[in-house]
């Protein structure tokens, strides 16, 4: 025995020394992971290395991915179900939906030194609670166009103890008054909105101890939060013990612009008195410090245990500024007022409901208590996790979790784990659903802007602050195939409910609602590819590589080893800036008014597009089952944003015309720049899937043809609305360029040509896209899009090359129209609301540099970047000019 | 500001237990040899076997909840809706 634990702890050292930059050691022991479930290998060293790996301070994170290079990407859909309103209206709104993605890679820079990466992204949209209110206040009934929303400035009945009342008599002249304490949200929409997040962390391990450092920031349209943090490790006690200690500090900004639907119709005299609300803007600071320690004990040889402390400590503006709390004013000696209604019984009042934006303190000190306890189940050879974790702060929540996961491997790499979590939380003690004060309302601009004064310091509806419990349950399956790629998805369903809460008594029912989620998730264990899949003798086989792609085209390159695998990542952006064409050439904004919209007086352009930009991620999945066809899939996620302008000489109320009429179109169409010039418009979320077979025509060592036949999915949501403005419900799609896909099948056939000389190369390409279908679900069918293209590449180096290509793309208009709308239609406000406007002939130059590892560790790891630069441009109608694409590509094969 | 006084006094004894708990386990706890800790290895005993997933829900349930999640490396936005 201790000849063998001799052998043990030099293992550890050696693989500790050596395993943190995929060594060889680091690999056996990926491998036994990786392999365990399909051949029992009973390798001594092997075995010995695994449990090295198990040392606490590797174990802060998976073991077995924790210390390999690794890409991964995640796609996952959040939905909320539908909100009880208890009869009243606003069924057209759908609740928020949120599309994510979250790329990451982590390297090994050195032996010691791991560098980790994140982009994430989230684009969300839907209806969301904006306040509560009793149902009597009748805060969702339908709005007509003109009308204000019904949050502000309305009356409720009520009796002597404050309780809302409901007319039940036969008609108003015989009142029956009863109580009614039914509460009700009032919904809002948002307009997509898009989030981005990319963080780093840097890490040095040492044998018995790791520190890290790490930051990065989060940005979307009204909040801004940047972060830093520090953290480190320390195992002891023969590594049977680690402990963990961080540091963290975030910044974060808000900058919230209330457009005309809502600005006007709540009261921010709290915060315009701080001189952090003006001209329809809130805007503050927050900041958090946060503190957190850590304990992690092996307990068996088949359990451990992990303890957490942590601290936060806020400062500044944590409120929600699109949240809104009733208040209602109780006018003294009511019975006296000249003005009340005759037939109001003496014992009913009369509250003024005004809305007020919500007030929360402006510091928070939070505890968090956390235990977390593994056992191994030998018989099942699974896992069991639970989780318990117990918050507590200032403002009078006090939290409990309580998380199992059962992680069940099944063998042949698949994995099932089925989870259940309970949430319970007390309410904060400033939340309200509603307020009651006994004033009378202000009723002059000064006497509204001190309102707030007769309100407690704080006060919130947000459901976030009530007394609730969630449960939720759902289940992951993951299946790791050989060559070091997983693929992972999981679903969770959950439900909010005051009367989940610990011992009860929580929220009313109104506030009830369910969500789920949906994920999808592609991991590649770099380390792990082109290294034998698990055999422990892996290999450093040279890769070969055909003649450089520019990163811009597709379909260029094929594998031609039955069973090969390609796993790539394809990123591209488009913008367009700068002046507005007709044709070719530059036009003026009188003349894009006149002409550029419809043909009549009503359907004058009033804005065009400033800018517009678009990101567009791809996954590219791509197999060899014979050496003559390569099976593609193409996944991809697109977020876009557009700025727009009022355009020189759009018809304006302030010219006298059109006249100030709420019903005349041309008045309303007036008043809607500003809530599209202010805020833009963003969407995001998932695009056309692509499924293709390329096929080798013909092919020498240094000239191919290929052939690629394949279709797009209609995958891609083409029915993106803008939230209501002027309380214009309908058909109020973003326009055809801001929509996720096509909407219908298209078949996209490409013929490519390559051939090499030396350090030279060069290729052509015809692709095309034919719509299959004449029209999509929103009434409209995309131009079909002819493309041909030719370049030239030189070796640089044997790792580097550079290209050269011209492209010529020619893409038919839009046929059809978004159902429903019409010249006249109030959406239709810019040229890029009109079908015309769409497709023309462009002319590119590219410039691209290829990079490609020939052997080594990273060998097959391959990045391109290509710029594209229009050259020459025709447009049909009125269109932005455009300024160009960048194209980068990163690929392995393997 | 006395709530948030005693709130955080309160708050120190679970930690004093917490720390008690794990010091009478370090000096008490099994010891466990290099060797034995094979199945300790497997990925499913891992602290976190999902963590992009489970990322991606402590920010679902960090927009939904109030109660402090179990990390504080920051980030995540407003998730104002």
């Amino acid at each position: 025995m201790v000849q063998v634990g001799a052998v043990a702890v030099a293992v550890i050292n050696i693989n500790l020394k050596k395993n943190l930059q995929s060594s060889k050691a680091g690999r056996k022991s990926n491998n036994m992971c990786m392999k365990q479930d399909a051949k029992p290998r009973a390798i001594g060293l092997q075995a010995l290395t695994a449990a090295a790996l198990v040392l606490p301070g590797l174990m802060l994170s998976a073991p077995c991915n924790a210390e390999d290079d690794e890409m991964d990407f995640q796609y996952s859909h959040y939905q909320e179900g539908k909100r009880n309103l208890y009869g009243t209206t606003a069924d057209n709104r759908n609740p928020i939906e949120v599309d994510s993605t979250h790329g990451r890679a982590k390297v090994s820079l050195t032996d010691r030194v791991k560098f980790a990466f994140n982009y994430t992204q989230d684009t969300w949209s839907g209806a969301t609670p904006v306040t509560t209110a009793p149902l009597e206040f009748g805060g969702n009934h339908p709005i007509k166009i003109g009308a204000s929303p019904l949050i502000d400035d309305r009356q409720l009945h009520i009796d002597q103890n404050g309780s809302p009342v409901k007319n039940i008599g036969i008609d108003e002249f015989s009142p029956v008054y009863i109580k009614n304490t039914q509460l009700v949200h009032t919904l809002s929409v948002a307009s997509p909105e898009t989030r981005k997040q990319g963080d780093f962390k840097l890490t040095h391990e040492w044998d018995e101890a790791a520190i890290d450092v790490g930051g990065g920031i989060s940005v979307e349209n009204d909040y801004e939060s940047r972060f830093g943090n520090l953290g480190g490790r320390i195992d002891f006690n023969q590594k049977l013990t680690s402990l963990n200690l961080g540091l963290s500090y975030t910044n974060s900004d808000t900058n919230a612009l209330f457009d005309h639907d809502i600005s006007g119709y709540f009261n921010g005299g709290a915060y315009a008195a701080k001189g952090q609300l003006e001209k329809g803007r809130l805007k503050a600071n927050r900041q958090d410090w946060g503190g957190n320690l850590g304990l992690t004990q092996i307990l068996t040889e088949k359990s451990l245990i992990q303890g957490t402390v942590g601290f936060t400590h806020a400062t500044g503006y944590m409120a929600n500024p699109y949240k809104i709390v009733e208040v209602g004013f109780i006018a003294p000696n009511q019975l006296l007022d000249n003005g009340r209604d005759p037939l109001l019984p003496d014992n009913i009042l009369v509250a003024d409901m005004m809305a007020f934006l919500e007030k929360r303190p402006d510091l928070r000190n939070q505890w968090n208590l956390g235990s977390h306890y593994v056992q191994y189940l030998g018989m099942l050879d699974a896992a069991l996790h639970f989780d318990y974790h117990f918050s507590t702060d200032d403002w009078g929540i006090n939290s409990h979790t309580f998380e199992g996961d059962w992680v069940q491997p099944l063998g042949c790499g698949w994995t099932v784990t089925p989870r259940i979590r309970y949430y319970s939380q007390d309410a904060a003690r400033f939340y309200t659903p509603y307020l009651l004060v006994n004033k009378a309302k202000g009723t002059t601009t000064s006497a509204k802007a001190t309102d707030y004064l007769s309100l407690p310091d704080s006060y919130s509806s947000d459901q976030r602050l009530s007394a609730f419990g969630t449960l939720s349950g759902g289940v992951s399956i993951s299946k790791k195939f050989v060559k070091g790629i997983t693929l992972e998805t999981g679903f969770e369903y959950y439900t909010h409910a005051g009367s989940l809460k610990i011992g009860g008594g929580g929220e009313g029912d109104y506030a009830n609602y369910n969500f789920f989620v949906a994920s999808a998730a592609l991991k590649v264990n770099l380390s792990a590819l082109g290294h034998g899949g698990g055999s422990g003798e892996h290999s450093h086989h040279d890769h070969k590589h055909g003649a450089p792609i520019p990163a811009g085209v597709m379909f260029g390159h094929m594998m031609e080893k039955t069973g090969d695998v390609m796993v790539g990542y394809r990123y591209m952006y488009d913008t367009q800036a700068g002046s507005m064409l007709h044709g070719s050439n530059n036009v003026a904004d009188q003349t894009i008014v006149g002409q550029g919209c419809g043909n009549t007086a009503i359907s004058s352009c009033f804005l065009t597009t400033n800018g517009m930009n678009m990101h567009m991620h791809m996954l590219d999945l791509m197999y060899a089952p014979t050496d003559w066809l390569n099976l593609m899939l193409m996944p991809q996620f697109i977020d876009m944003n557009m700025s727009m302008r009022r355009l020189d000489g759009a018809p304006s109320t302030a010219n006298g015309s059109p006249a100030h009429h709420p019903d005349d179109t041309q008045f309303m169409k007036d008043m809607m720049i500003g809530g599209h010039v202010n805020t833009g418009m963003a969407s995001g979320g998932f695009g056309d899937t692509g499924m293709y077979a390329l096929f080798k025509l013909w092919g020498t060592p240094d000239h191919h043809v290929n052939l690629s036949l394949g279709a797009t999915a209609p995958t891609g949501d083409v029915g993106i609305k803008m939230r209501p403005m002027m309380k214009v419900y309908g058909n109020n799609y973003m326009d055809y360029g801001m929509q996720l896909g096509s909407g219908t099948w298209d078949f996209k056939p490409s013929m490519t040509y390559t051939g090499k000389y030396d350090d030279w190369s060069w290729g052509a390409q015809v692709n095309g896209t034919k719509r299959l279908e004449n029209k999509n679900d929103s009434g409209y069918a995309l131009g079909d899009v002819f493309q041909s293209t030719a370049w030239g590449s030189y070796n640089l180096l044997n790792w580097l090359s550079t290209s050269v290509r011209g492209v010529y793309t020619a893409q038919g208009g839009i046929k059809g129209q978004f159902i429903g709308t019409n010249n006249g239609s109030l959406n239709n406000m810019g040229p890029m609301d009109y079908t015309k406007n769409y497709g023309g002939k462009y002319w590119d130059v590219g410039f691209g540099v290829n990079a490609f590892v020939p052997s080594g560790d990273l060998a097959g790891n391959s990045l391109s970047f290509e710029w594209l630069q229009p050259v020459a441009t025709e447009v049909n109608g009125y269109q932005l000019a455009r300024d160009g694409a960048l194209s980068a590509t990163w690929g392995y094969a393997f | 500001m006395n709530i948030s006084t005693s709130a955080l006094a309160n708050s120190y004894k679970p930690l004093l237990l917490l720390l008690m708990v794990f010091s009478a386990c370090v000096t008490g706890c099994a010891q466990v040899a290099p060797w034995q800790r094979g199945n300790l290895a497997k990925p499913q005993m891992a602290l976190d076997p999902y963590p992009m997933l489970n990322e991606m829900r402590g920010h679902n349930y960090g927009s939904r909840e109030a109660g402090a999640g179990s990390g504080s490396s920051g980030g995540g936005g407003c998730g104002c809706y």
